[in-house]
């Protein structure tokens, strides 16, 4: 069974879309923190938006919450981002391999001007 | 002796389209290669309490010793970890869990109990983050990226470069 290579990041982009659910990522980049501290630090948004930034959060694979007793621990998963950058970002940078390419092509092409000339 | 510093677990979790149980054969696989851990060859027994040891693929170095501490398959594999890179080092836990979501299975590894007396934790979490895209493109596709095989053809001309703690000889004699 063949299965398709397939990666939806159209929740990770959604996601990622929102400065507040930025910052809260950038924030548990720092370490994973209980849900109660980490709205502690958003104190201009209510903790019912805050748990609904997490949720969006959650289903996006970016944030996985864990329970630890009564607490309820957020952790930044780095994945989705490392997908993102593996699907928009590194294949617009030239690799050093298709450099080398360039450069065999370019001097192959010199040598054959060298000969006609 | 001064205190170490505990550091937070790391949860890294990726969603693979195919079923739990192809999961759990490709990351449980003894006695042959597996792409996605670098290339590492996993001898282990699939019971709590049973020694669990990553080899490179020529059998000359180790570079993982663990004990196993449970194994419920499909479903979770958990084992201390010593990264034999760095020397003798205290364990730390590893933990895989596979959980099936609609289209396939989502696979999350914890690597825990790391401190101050632990050298470059942090490249532990990238090196999962790593492991976790070359499963996906193992299961998913059959093969792996080119770059990466490049990377492991190169890795596998300078196992001579790696320090001796990783030698089976010097494992051995640690008591692993």
């Amino acid at each position: 069974m063949q299965a398709r290579h397939c990666v939806d990041l159209e929740p990770v982009w959604r996601a990622l879309a929102s400065p507040i659910r930025r910052q809260m990522l950038d924030r548990l980049r720092e370490g994973p923190l209980p849900t109660g501290e980490l709205a502690a630090e958003f104190p201009d948004h209510s903790r019912f938006a805050v748990m609904q930034h997490l949720r969006v959060l959650e289903e996006s694979g970016l944030v996985i919450r864990r329970k630890r007793g009564r607490r309820t621990i957020n952790y930044l998963n780095p994945v989705p981002i490392q997908q993102i950058y593996d699907r928009w970002v590194s294949r617009y940078q030239r690799h050093w391999s298709a450099s080398l390419v360039d450069l065999k092509t370019q001097l192959e092409h010199e040598h054959e001007t060298d000969w006609a000339g | 002796m001064p205190h170490e510093t505990e550091m937070a677990p790391y949860v890294m979790s990726i969603d693979i389209h195919v079923p739990i149980q192809a999961v759990w054969d490709e990351i449980t696989k003894t006695g042959s290669i597996q792409r996605p851990l670098y290339n590492s060859v996993l001898d282990v027994t699939l019971e709590p309490g049973s020694r669990l040891r990553y080899y490179s693929p020529d059998r000359q170095r180790v570079f993982v010793v663990g004990e196993v501490l449970e194994v419920d398959p499909p479903r979770k594999f958990s084992h201390t970890y010593h990264f034999m890179m760095n020397g003798v080092e205290p364990p730390t836990t590893v933990t895989w869990e596979l959980a099936e979501i609609p289209g396939g299975t989502r696979v999350t590894v914890t690597h825990a109990g790391f401190t101050s007396a632990h050298k470059g934790a942090g490249k532990q979490q990238a090196g999962w983050q790593e492991i976790l895209g070359l499963l996906k493109a193992e299961l998913e596709t059959g093969t792996i990226p080119l770059r990466m095989r490049f990377v492991y053809a190169l890795m596998g001309k300078m196992t001579w470069m790696l320090p001796k703690s990783t030698k089976v000889e010097e494992v051995e004699r640690a008591g692993f």
